[in-house]
């Protein structure tokens, strides 16, 4: 069989590679390697059979799994090794999604653009990595990996206050993926681990006592938890958006944000039982804080692109509940969230960008009236604001009903403050939506037009996987639910 | 025994000790162009070098090996005096690459530099010191070959006789090198009161089980204060930042990467016989009502380790010139490399050897670059750094390299050290775990100054006027000239240093395994 996953990471660090170097053409490069990858990722799509079982694969429960020997010491055994499950599988489909749109909706970046799209992309490839690693340090070396080019994406194209904002970024993140780190390592060598493989991993670490598996699990929370961004330490997350280049934002919201919650699913909640159900308490007081704070933070903004970061931290927050439920409905619904919020806040902060870039302004109140000069920029914002708000037949209503269920199973009559704020910020939205698309015209400057093309096809490639995995979600909870998640009942 | 048979082994010392007469014979018949006396000093260390490499059993070279084979890494043959080893073997390559670097970037010095005899003479001579101490098994030949490196250095750092600045680091130097030296030899005295014998191996076996007398902390206790002022371990640094700032930059690069390291490994021999000895692991200094040698030095190194990383780095965050920054990082990374050795076990070792020789490439070519840097006329503050990144892409991605490696970003040569390091210190578990968690928490703070940097070099605009005209050709973009304006020798030993870093960083086996393989043999001929 073909070794598709490492074919895919040697298409992508071929393309960033190629990209680099290509000077003027890089644009092209970079679109040729993202549709490449989507089709990739088709192909591997269609190839999963679901939970192939302990059938004799390398890793037990995953399929199109690799390992090879990396380093080899006595005392420590590292290897290469990948594979994929539904969940990782829904997180690599969001990856190639949102890759092929941000380039093509930063098509005509004129700023050293061999760098911009060469970064893109290897913040792609570091997020795929992360989303197959099945060993400890390729997960951490990729997951590193996303840092680096993110802070030079919002070093070098941010807005006025990037080179803070890139800073602050790099520090917190790098700070909690050290906690993370010291809590990887712990794993490995208190359970006893042979190897640093998920598998081996696996098997050792669910059978240490409940209260060093605490220990890790609060360790490996704080470092997932900071990438989510779980309050109080959500700080650098309206900095690092508002400053980034759309491109940049939407990878950021689309995909940095969800590393946290990926890795905590994989390599937290599945690998330490017991401690997950000892901290239990503490994850659902942070999520409701995450979900309350959210959104007032998110109200008080009169900034378009600061309103679509703040609801970032709310929706994240949702998350956060639903993988702290402990239940298989819970985490259906994680991952369909995870999703359906890569998608949704990529097309809201492109519209933001492309607001920013007609009318000049972001400003909510300083803008209205602008369906007239601009139908298609308001269509988008429209379906992204609908969809933020969970409109049936758009991708976020089953992720949220989903969660919502979970939430009344697991918890009761707590499912209203989630539900409660739902409401409040759907209301925030239609409002938002009043001003500024209908109405007399109001900060329209003279000869604005349209949206240009590649703005319009980038928006439209998320607007049509809204829409599609929207009337049919079951196309992606198919491959979530059979994925070997501990005491998974299946579909 | 005849001559050849005693002389063979010791070829790179030998051929360093041709080397740096050669050298200063060329002074004297009148060839003194940096080209020339450089080609020796380059010529002699890599030679050097391809003879440890074939040593060390890597077999495309073999038929360079001069030790014959069984007397590596065997205790009881080679001498009272010096015992080869693979781990001292690997140091011998690590210091020899340092100077190998360095000698290679000084080609390109400005010709009219009247000292280059002087520079490569000292350079291959402080050198020679090294690898001695690589294969000393004897307190006083330890010493002893410390002081040639340390003498050379001295001479070195004030080379050029001019500069009032050099001049104050090198009697600086002097001055602090001389104290640290009397520290240690009379730390070897009350030793050799104690025990009879300065031969490292038999000083482990003596005492012990039974308690320690006052004679032998104290011994200890002097060794350890003279060695931490060789390997700038703080509160003993205080000399360090200002000889790293005051000295020639090539030289900074040659302290920095490679005679710094001597401490390092002085500390390995000296300490890894009594803490194996007394191995009790995570347990009490006063286990059994005695005072127990080996947790007592593991405590003390321990604490010296964390205060050297944590002092080192607030410090190099504070400073506003580079040169400065960057030897403060080196003194906090003195600080991680300890840690091999307070921890004691051979993963430990091999984490520190790594981060040892990672350091060559990282903080010694950092080093080489900002020399270079300075040459095109850019000042020493970090701030006189704006726009390199842009105007200079070449340049600006290879320090960022180190930068990054120093940092610790995976890929890259300086997360792989960092990795093994942590994780042996995890692995021994105990109170060692704590010696990571304030690695990694130092090397979290360590970021804040290599961000810096890069986010000056990248993001900021530059100054017209520290650019003088010639420097930076006409506008941006990689078309530009990479690397031309160092000249090839650095450009060359640039490059060599950023393939490592990278090579290293992304397939570590070969080495890695080499080191570890090393260290296994030294723990298990230290026990």
């Amino acid at each position: 069989m073909l070794p598709l996953i490492s074919l895919i990471l040697a298409t992508l660090v071929l393309g960033t590679v190629a990209t680099f170097f290509a000077g003027a053409r890089s644009r092209w490069v970079a679109l040729a390697t993202s549709v490449v990858f989507l089709l990739e990722v088709a192909v591997l799509f269609v190839n999963y059979s679901g939970w192939p079982g302990y059938n004799g694969a390398l890793v037990p429960g995953f399929s199109e799994s690799e390992s090879y020997s990396w380093i080899h010491l006595s005392w420590l055994q590292i290897n290469y090794t990948v594979g994929v499950d539904g969940i990782s599988l829904v997180m690599i489909l969001l990856t190639a999604i949102l890759q092929i749109a941000t380039v093509i909706y930063s098509w005509a970046e004129e700023r050293r653009p061999a760098a911009y799209f060469g970064l893109v992309l290897l913040t792609c490839l570091g997020s795929f990595g992360v989303f197959v690693a099945l060993d400890i340090l390729l997960f951490f070396l990729f997951w590193e990996a996303v840092l680096v080019p993110m802070f030079f994406l919002i070093g070098f194209w941010g807005g006025p206050r990037r080179r803070y904002a890139a800073l602050k970024f790099f520090v917190y993140t790098h700070v909690a993926s050290i906690v993370m780190l010291v809590g990887l390592l712990a794993l490995v060598f208190y359970s006893g681990a042979s190897s640093f493989d998920f598998s081996s991993v696996y098997a050792a670490a669910r059978s240490l006592a409940p209260v060093p598996q605490t220990f890790l699990f609060l360790a490996l929370f704080f470092g997932f938890g900071v990438k989510f961004p779980m309050v109080p330490f959500h700080t650098w997350l309206p900095d690092a958006h508002v400053e980034a280049p759309t491109g940049g934002s939407v990878l950021l919201a689309g995909l940095l944000l969800k590393l946290g919650g990926y890795g905590l699913i994989r390599w937290a909640v599945e690998v330490l039982p017991n401690g997950f159900h000892v901290s239990q308490p503490i994850l659902f007081f942070i999520a409701f804080l995450s979900i309350v704070w959210g959104s007032v933070l998110s109200l008080s903004q009169r900034d378009l692109k600061r309103l679509v970061a703040y609801s970032s931290i709310n929706h994240m927050g949702i998350v956060l509940l639903a993988i702290a439920l402990d239940s298989s409905l819970g985490l259906i619904a994680a991952v369909l969230l995870m999703f359906a919020h890569g998608i949704v806040s990529g097309l809201l902060f492109m519209t933001s960008g492309s607001v920013h870039h007609t009318f000049g302004s972001r400003d909510i109140p300083a803008i209205g009236g602008i369906t007239p000069t601009t139908p298609a920029l308001s269509t988008m914002i429209m379906v992204g604001s609908l969809a933020s708000l969970g409109l049936p037949a758009l991708i976020s209503f089953p992720a949220e009903f989903t969660a919502l269920l979970a939430t009344w199973n697991g918890l009761g009559y707590w499912v209203f403050v989630p539900l409660g704020i739902l409401v409040v910020t759907a209301a925030f939205y239609l409002w938002m939506m009043q001003r500024m698309l209908f109405g007399p015209p109001k900060g329209v400057p003279i000869g604005a037009h349209d949206v240009p093309w590649y703005e319009g096809v980038g928006m439209g490639i998320l607007v049509a996987f809204t829409v599609l995995f929207g009337v049919l979600p079951g196309l992606l909870v198919n491959v979530i639910v059979s994925s070997p998640i501990k005491g998974w009942p299946g579909p | 025994m005849d001559l050849g048979s005693f002389a063979g082994p010791f070829l790179p010392e030998i051929l360093l000790l041709a080397g740096t007469l050669f050298i200063f014979l060329l002074d004297v018949v009148g060839v003194r162009s940096t080209e020339r006396v450089g080609a020796v000093a380059v010529a002699v260390t890599g030679l050097a070098l391809l003879f440890v490499i074939a040593d060390l059993g890597f077999a495309p070279l073999a038929f360079l090996a001069t030790i014959p084979a069984g007397q590596i890494d065997a205790a009881g043959t080679g001498s009272a005096l010096y015992a080869f080893t693979s781990l001292g073997l690997i140091f011998q390559a690590v210091f020899l690459l340092a100077t190998f670097l360095v000698s290679l970037a000084s080609l390109s010095r400005p010709s009219q530099d009247r000292g280059a005899p002087i520079f490569f003479g000292l350079l291959v001579l402080a050198t020679l010191g090294m690898l001695l101490v690589a294969i000393a098994s004897d307190l006083v030949f330890l010493l002893l070959a410390i002081e040639v490196t340390s003498l050379a250095t001295y001479l070195l750092v004030g080379y050029t006789r001019k500069d009032p600045r050099s001049l104050e680091a090198a009697m600086k130097m002097y001055v602090i090198g001389a104290l640290s030296t009397t520290l240690s030899f009379f730390g070897a005295s009350l030793l050799y009161g104690a025990y009879g014998t300065t031969n490292l191996a038999a000083i482990a076996h003596v005492g012990g089980a039974g308690g320690v007398p006052v004679l032998v902390l104290l011994g200890y206790g002097f060794l350890i204060v003279g060695l931490a002022f060789k390997a700038t371990l703080v509160p003993f640094h205080a000399w360090a930042v200002d000889v790293y700032d005051g000295a020639p930059t090539d030289v900074t690069a040659f302290l920095a990467g490679g005679s710094k390291k001597v401490g390092i490994f002085a500390f390995f021999l000296v300490f890894l016989a009594p803490i194996l000895f007394v191995r009790t692991g995570t347990g009490s200094p006063f286990a059994n009502g005695a005072i127990a040698l080996g947790p007592i030095l593991q405590i003390t190194l321990g604490v010296l380790a964390v205060l050297t990383m944590t002092v080192g780095n607030i410090l190099a965050l504070l400073q506003k010139e580079m040169k400065r920054m960057l030897a403060y990082s080196s003194i906090s990374q003195a600080g991680y490399m300890l840690i091999g050795i307070a921890v004691g076990t051979a993963p430990a070792l091999a984490g520190a050897t790594l981060q040892i020789f990672a350091h060559v490439f990282m903080k010694g070519a950092a080093f080489l670059l900002v020399a270079g840097v300075t040459a095109w006329g850019i000042g020493p503050l970090i701030d006189d750094y704006r726009g390199l990144g842009t105007r200079r892409p070449v340049v600006g991605v290879a320090f960022a390299l180190m930068l990054l490696s120093l940092a610790g970003v995976p890929l890259t040569i300086g997360f792989v050290s960092k990795f093994v390091l942590f994780s042996a210190a995890v692995q021994a578990q105990g109170y060692f775990v704590w010696l990571a968690v304030a690695g990694l928490l130092n090397s979290a703070l360590s970021v804040f100054y290599y961000a810096r940097v890069l986010r000056v070099m990248f993001f900021e605009e530059p100054a017209a006027e520290k650019f003088p005209a010639g420097a930076i050709v006409g506008g941006s973009g990689p078309s530009e000239l990479p690397a031309g304006g160092f000249g090839y020798g650095r450009a060359a030993a640039i490059a060599i240093a950023v393939i490592a870093i990278v090579a290293v960083g992304i397939y570590p086996q070969p080495v890695l395994g080499a080191i570890q393989a090393a260290a296994q043999h030294f723990v298990a001929v230290g026990a």
